[in-house]
């Protein structure tokens, strides 16, 4: 059947799922996932398939190979710039979430941070699973109204005189940040510097401050 | 809706916490949860602005206290009841009745082929009426459905900073409509959003629908 998109009778199915499963999470799933197996809803080696996905192929290593592409090739970060998309399709890392990219660049003057206040929207194709504070209330209320205050939590501090770019993920859009390629670096290759890009500086929460030069020789 | 979903800009939430956060799960009754979700939307067009209003329709105290994934599989599940996938004497007895035949089941192949193909949301619509560096004003006022101009960014004043062409309209999405209009972004200064960040450099850019906006 087709949904009803009648938001008080799907509130009414949430109130009685609330009353009937485990209040405990594990219990929930389980109950839950045999009785979707059992009906021929899902199909248990598509499940396995998803979740590896996710912790061996996808992950923010994608995202850390683009960034020091960026860094290391201007004609990939003008394309980079213009469609992200299509730039990070040019890797074979074209999926979920990155069709309507777009990569947005810190300088001296202008430190990008990423949120959707409204889900949780990422990048997944590019960065992989949403680490947990990205998904929290904390993170989703604070980064629109005291950006400089949760960077501060992550050890991140903006210049009062530069400005901090939240970029609230309203649509489809999704966002990736380039961050400052770290002084010191000017003797590695793409590979090393992939290395020291961290998922959380392509959100915006790690500055990359922490790179140490002589760590790396 | 005016939902605790609408989380922008609300006050009183403490410090992020860091914990597990190189973790791509936080458990295994997390992963799966998160594939459960996945698989059994996978083959079903629902549009993505339905699932993100069943989602918000959870009630306001589970939202706000559940684990993410275990709030889109009970997303999933109450999608699958609405739509007479499943039962809810099905869920209660734990169950199942007669399995259902079609669709199939997602399988590995329909799997990769999702995880390899972005979708696009982009469609042919009206030309946009807002050109960039214009002023525009948001709407002050939401609607009980799904819409995707957060509270925290109403009735205030901002500037356009690009055009993204026609996308897919959410608040129609989630009726079953499928409509185009153009999308802006638009940045607003943090001090016209907030009182107390008066002054800030600071900008907050948001995408946003043509219906959202008026000349500001």
């Amino acid at each position: 059947m087709e949904p009803s998109y009648d938001s008080d009778k799907v509130a009414e199915i949430h109130r009685h799922l609330h009353s009937h499963l485990p209040p405990e999470p594990a219990l929930r799933v389980k109950a839950l996932e045999s009785l979707l197996v059992e009906k021929g809803l899902v199909d248990p080696v598509a499940l396995d398939t998803w979740i590896e996905a996710y912790t061996e192929e996808i992950g923010p290593k994608r995202g850390a190979m683009v960034v020091a592409r960026a860094w290391t090739d201007d004609g990939f970060r003008a394309r980079l710039l213009a469609d992200a998309g299509a730039a990070v399709a040019e890797m074979g890392f074209a999926g979920q979430a990155s069709g309507h990219l777009k990569a947005v660049e810190n300088t001296d003057t202008i430190h990008n941070l990423v949120v959707c206040t409204l889900c949780s929207c990422y990048p997944f194709a590019i960065l992989g699973m949403a680490p947990a504070w990205y998904k929290a209330n904390e993170y989703r209320a604070r980064s629109v109204r005291d950006p400089r205050e949760v960077l501060a939590e992550f050890g991140v501090t903006v210049a009062p005189d530069a400005a901090v770019q939240v970029w609230d993920s309203t649509a489809e859009l999704r966002y990736m940040v380039i961050p400052q390629r770290p002084a010191g670096t000017e003797g590695l290759d793409e590979a090393a510097l992939a290395a020291l890009v961290t998922r959380n500086s392509m959100i915006g929460t790690d500055d990359l401050k922490g790179f140490d030069p002589k760590g790396a020789a | 809706m005016d939902g605790v979903h609408d989380l922008g800009g609300k006050q009183g939430f403490g410090p992020v916490d860091r914990a597990h956060e190189d973790e791509p799960y936080h458990g295994e009754a997390d992963a799966r949860a998160y594939a459960l979700t996945v698989s059994l939307r996978g083959e079903r067009a629902y549009p993505v602005d339905w699932f993100r209003h069943v989602r918000e329709t959870i009630d306001p105290i589970d939202y706000l206290s559940r684990p993410y994934f275990d709030q889109w599989l009970q997303t999933a599940v109450a999608m699958a009841i609405d739509a007479g996938d499943l039962s809810m004497v099905e869920v209660a007895t734990g169950e199942a009745g007669d399995p259902v035949r079609t669709p199939a089941p997602m399988d590995i192949a329909a799997v990769r082929t999702m995880l390899t193909n972005p979708a696009n949301f982009e469609r042919e619509g009206a030309a946009p009426a807002f050109a960039v560096g214009a002023k525009v004003r948001t709407a002050s006022h939401g609607h009980s459905g799904h819409t995707r101009l957060p509270a925290y960014a109403r009735g205030a004043t901002g500037t356009v900073i690009a055009y993204r062409g026609a996308h897919l309209m959410p608040d129609d999405g989630a009726r079953g409509i499928e409509r185009a209009e153009p999308l802006y972004t638009v940045a607003f200064a943090r001090g016209d959003l907030f009182p107390e960040a008066a002054g800030s450099p600071d900008v907050i850019n948001l995408d946003l629908w043509e219906s959202y906006l008026a000349i500001g």
